[in-house]
């Protein structure tokens, strides 16, 4: 309808949203910059594989576009749709997580139970499990806003859902998820508004289980702390580190150019999935890690910040999605960033919208989507506080179900 | 379109619904998200910080380890340099192949490919996996080496991970056996093993140069970044060898070995003003262009490395030190061999024929042992064995030859008589045919010795070791040994008067002499009325049709080099008067006219005038 009178000043019909223009800049520069160095850092890997230098340019074009297709729809759909059925997504996230332990559904990969064979494609469930996991906690925090912030039984049972889902990760394993659902847990629970005291009682439980997870079985524990000194085995534990911060440290301050990685070149393992942060180190320089990493301070920050508004402004589910969501891009951010810069143990984790990988470049544009759906919501929210404060009468026309008010027509 | 009513409408309400704990959760939230956005923000400043220490503080140890792994300093391949013969014909050649190597890891990791791969280098799938897997900790193993360069690009083009092309050079002799044994032959890695491929390998090498590159993962080159050392081509060698002559000698050597069933046999044929060497056969030969199977003893360059009892091609060397003693003259005093024995200590030493009363020159010309001996002992040792000397014999001639034999030559003082008197016909001691053919050069150039050689134009400057009176009397003996009847006649080339001297000498075995195998030579100068080409054939073994060397050996000598001559354009003695009567055909090819005139042919021996017909009535003159 807003479309068809482009020509004509058009009535303003109400309180309207508009999506945050800093955070799409943010996100789209991400997803360009992913689809360059994937590009750059994937034509060894697909040279050596007989597929054609383009090969994983041409699927990563594949899965932006169907990740751009699954943000169209989410940034299309009333944010309520997701609330209302946050209780069967969480049941999906449960099955998803268990599906991968089926026989010949769940596929075992370098030892670990992470993906699941749909047939023409293989589909990562932990992917998806972040996003309903963010959406769950933004329902719960709704839900019971009271009782989280004044009782410490109220914190128990969003607690328990992100423990049993970090439980099931470790058992795939999958410990770098697994952190990430737990911190972002906290961090959503933190922002919910419980108390400091309650939080730190229940975080000190999970330390023993946190340890326990890593001391387990002993190749964990061996990636733990060989990080501290990569060269002592630089041909074993430290291998994909060494050549991680070879590959970094020849970038200096401008880098060798786009294309001109040599450690790509078959010497640093997944080169173009969770080690793609030390080819665009080589490639880039401190120029590029700063510009990638302002690129997401900023996406984060805007999202942090227009969540912090739609609490402010009463649109709690949209600010605790938004806040869920920057967490999940940060958290994710910060860890495949530190494990590439030796800062953290070695992890299988995707730098998102960056990294090469279909599930994991979907989701993340669906999670973008839903972010954008969010700062949309929360606009209109502000929009419509807005037109309250200078325009009652207009207020009161919405409230009354009127459709057209000739007298409030702003040009659009 | 109308939903987002259904959002907005509750807001007034709820906000309505609990003032109070709205109020209290705005700052609330804001200071709970100062501490979210302040910890995330340190942690961003600390990977920052971390990537600003890895990038600009310690940028070098981490480059440092980088350049370790994927840096290589790799070879620039340099042909080596091509050998020719003295007209500009290739005799040796670099040719480009390629070797194929294998990351054994990555090519195993691909081990479904192996199958083609082994079809593609002719080999059997198991044996070369076995082989790599033996080899599995290595970054770097040949599969095969030195392929030609479409097979191994055929191979190549499989494109299996692992498998990589190295470019090299092969070294191909073009002339194969004829001169396998002058060029000798370079091993797999192009370095001279034998030959003259090893007497000028710095020359003939060059030096690789090297360049510093980067190599992927997988050891392919993806750029090359600087030229560490410059590649200083092989260069190009040109021999004294002429290709022409070579064959020629490689050639007769071969049918006489044959025809007479011959063992072995070798040929030299020298330039006797510049101790250039012309050609130089050795038999059995090898193919130098496929060395698997060839046995040493077919790999011996004889005519350098072998020694031969010379006979009475000795005998010139011996009448050498006569004329030099003043003692003798060509024609005098006459010299009394009886009935052909002569017992001397005990031992016979006797001649084919009786020879009765013999000028010095009828030594020569019969070649009487008896006559030899007996001047031998007329003449004091040292000079004897100083002359010997002299002549080269007992030592190396210098050729830089590698592995030439210097020959045996015991020291004059330790000679007792009965060794002086064997000397003098050539046993007791050993010569390479190189020596032998290098001493008849120093006869034939006015007794200047040449330093014998195998590069064109290595000129060195003669050493006079004879008075050249005496050697160009002793040529003009020598002719007479080539004259019809006498024992060097089959050496005869039509229209070239030819001096030279035949040998026979049985074979030295364990604890003695052998009764019935014999070592044939024969030497000799060319045109003798102005010496330019001087050979030497030597034919050991033969087994049947006859030993003596103006048997076995004068007829070789002749077909070579009556081709050398026309070959090196050297004009025939007789070129005046083919300008007025014309060519015509004679026995066994051309021929200045009818019959040869009775006078003396217009030759400029300035000494002494000894017609080639004439010669052997001198000889026979009692």
């Amino acid at each position: 309808m807003f479309g068809l009178g482009a020509s004509q000043a058009v009535k303003r019909q109400g309180p309207r949203g508009s999506f945050d223009p800093w955070l799409l800049v943010a996100l789209v520069g991400l997803a360009s910059v992913g689809l360059v160095m994937v590009t750059s850092s994937s034509i060894a890997v697909a040279d050596s594989g007989n597929m054609g230098a383009f090969y994983y340019l041409k699927k990563d074009l594949l899965f932006l576009s169907l990740g751009a297709l699954a943000a169209g729809v989410a940034m299309r759909t009333e944010l309520k749709l997701l609330e209302k059925n946050a209780f069967p997504l969480l049941a999906l996230a449960f099955a998803l997580l268990l599906a991968v332990f089926v026989p010949h559904f769940g596929m075992r990969l370098n030892g670990a139970r992470r993906w699941l064979n749909l047939g023409v494609t293989s589909f990562q469930p932990v992917e998806a499990v972040k996003l309903i996991l963010v959406v769950y906690m933004a329902s719960y925090l709704v839900r019971r806003r009271d009782s989280i912030e004044t009782e410490f039984l109220g914190l128990i049972k969003p607690l328990m859902v992100a423990g049993i889902l970090v439980v099931l990760l470790l058992l795939q394993p999958d410990f770098g998820s697994a952190m990430l659902v737990i911190t972002v847990t906290i961090g959503m629970v933190w922002l919910g508004g419980a108390r400091p005291v309650y939080l730190c009682g229940m975080g000190l439980p999970l330390m023993p289980l946190l340890y326990m997870a890593a001391t387990g079985e002993s190749y964990r524990m061996k990636r733990l702390t060989s990080f501290m000194n990569p060269w002592e085995h630089p041909f074993t534990d430290g291998f994909q580190l060494t050549q991680s911060l070879m590959a970094i440290g020849r970038g200096e301050w401008t880098g060798v150019g786009l294309g001109s990685s040599v450690l790509k070149l078959s010497y640093l393992p997944e080169a173009h999935t969770d080690f793609i942060f030390a080819v665009i180190g080589e490639e880039l320089g401190l120029v590029g890690i700063v510009l990638v990493m302002g690129l997401f301070a900023l996406a984060v920050g805007r999202g942090l910040a227009m969540g912090l508004k739609g609490v402010e402004v009463g649109q709690r589910f949209a600010g605790y999605v938004a806040f869920g969501i920057s967490l999940m891009l940060a958290m994710q951010a910060i860890v495949s960033v530190g494990v590439n810069l030796g800062a953290l143990p070695t992890k299988g984790l995707t730098l998102p919208l960056i990294s090469y990988g279909g599930s994991s470049m979907a989701l993340t544009c669906a999670m973008a989507g839903v972010l954008l759906r969010a700062t949309w919501e929360i606009n209109r929210a502000l929009d419509a506080r807005q037109m309250a404060k200078r325009m009652p009468e207009a207020v009161a026309a919405v409230d009354a179900n009127d459709t057209a008010r000739p007298r409030e027509a702003v040009a659009a | 379109m109308m939903k987002w009513r259904d959002r907005t409408r509750p807001q007034p309400q709820r906000a309505k619904s609990s003032p109070g704990r709205r109020r209290g959760t705005g700052p609330s939230a804001r200071r709970r998200m100062v501490l979210v956005v302040g910890v995330l923000g340190l942690i961003s400043l600390g990977l920052v910080a971390r990537a600003f220490d890895l990038q600009v503080v310690r940028k070098q140890f981490y480059q440092k380890q980088g350049d370790a792994r994927f840096l290589r300093e790799v070879p620039i391949p340099v042909s080596r340099g091509t050998i020719f013969d003295r007209n500009g014909e290739p005799l040796a050649v670099s040719t480009p192949v390629t070797s194929i190597w294998a990351n054994p890891a990555e090519l195993l990791a691909n081990s479904d490919r192996i199958p083609a791969l082994a079809k593609a280098l002719g080999g059997d799938p198991q044996q070369i996996e076995q082989y790599l897997e033996q080899r599995s900790d290595r970054e770097f193993v040949y599969l095969r080496r030195q392929m030609p360069p479409e097979a191994a690009q055929a191979v190549l083009d499989l494109d299996i991970p692992g498998v990589n092309g190295q470019r090299e050079f092969k070294r191909f002799y073009p002339s194969g056996e004829v001169t396998a044994h002058i060029l000798g032959v370079t091993n797999i890695d192009d370095h001279g093993q034998e030959g003259l491929e090893l007497a000028y390998d710095d020359w003939l090498a060059g030096k690789p140069g090297s360049k510093r590159v980067i190599r992927d993962g997988k050891g392919h080159v993806v750029a090359e970044l600087e030229q560490v050392r410059a590649p200083k081509p092989g260069q190009n060698l040109t021999l004294s060898i002429d290709r022409g002559i070579q064959f020629l000698a490689y050639h007769e050597l071969k049918n006489t070995l044959d025809k007479y069933s011959a063992a072995s046999g070798s040929m030299v044929v020298m330039d006797v003003h510049t101790g250039e060497i012309l050609a130089m056969a050795s038999l059995p030969t090898y193919n130098p262009n496929a060395l698997a199977g060839s046995k040493p003893v077919q790999r011996r360059n004889r005519a350098a490395t072998d020694v031969v009892e010379p006979g009475s091609t000795m005998k010139a060397f011996t009448l050498a030190a006569a004329l030099s003693s003043g003692k003798y003259t060509p024609t005098s005093p006459a010299i009394e061999t009886g009935n052909g024995h002569w017992f001397f200590y005990g031992h016979d030493i006797h001649d084919d024929d009786p020879n009765g009363t013999l000028t010095p020159t009828g030594v020569l010309t019969r070649s009487s042992n008896v006559g030899a001996a007996k001047i031998a002992m007329t003449l004091d040792t040292s000079l004897m064995y100083d002359t010997y000397r002299a002549f080269g014999f007992g030592n190396s001639t210098g050729s830089g030859f590698p592995g030439e034999s210097s020959g045996l030559l015991r020291v004059g003082r330790d000679w007792r008589p009965l060794e002086k008197a064997i000397m003098a016909y050539g046993y007791g001691l050993n010569v390479t045919p190189l020596q032998l053919a290098n001493a008849y050069a120093t006869i034939a150039d006015g007794g200047v010795m040449h330093t014998p050689t195998f590069i064109k134009g290595d000129d060195s400057p003669g050493r006079q070791i004879i008075s050249p009176q005496v050697a160009h009397e002793l040529v003009s003996m020598l002719e007479t040994v080539t004259g019809p009847n006498s024992t060097g006649a089959n050496a005869r080339i039509a229209n070239y008067s030819v001096a030279g001297k035949t040998g026979t000498s049985h074979q030295a075995i364990a604890g003695g002499y052998s009764k019935d195998t014999y070592n044939s030579l024969f030497a000799g100068i060319v045109p003798a009325s102005n010496p330019q080409l001087v050979a030497v054939v030597v034919v050991n073994g033969t087994t049947k049709g006859g030993y003596f060397g103006g048997t076995v050996s004068a007829p070789v000598f002749s077909a070579v080099m009556g081709g050398a001559v026309r070959l090196l354009d050297i004009p025939p003695d007789n070129i005046g008067r083919w300008y007025v009567g014309g060519p015509l055909q004679g026995n066994g090819g051309l021929v200045g006219s009818q019959t040869p005139p009775p006078q003396p042919s217009a030759n400029d021996v300035p000494v002494h005038e000894a017609p080639v017909d004439e010669a052997p009535a001198e000889g026979n003159a009692p």
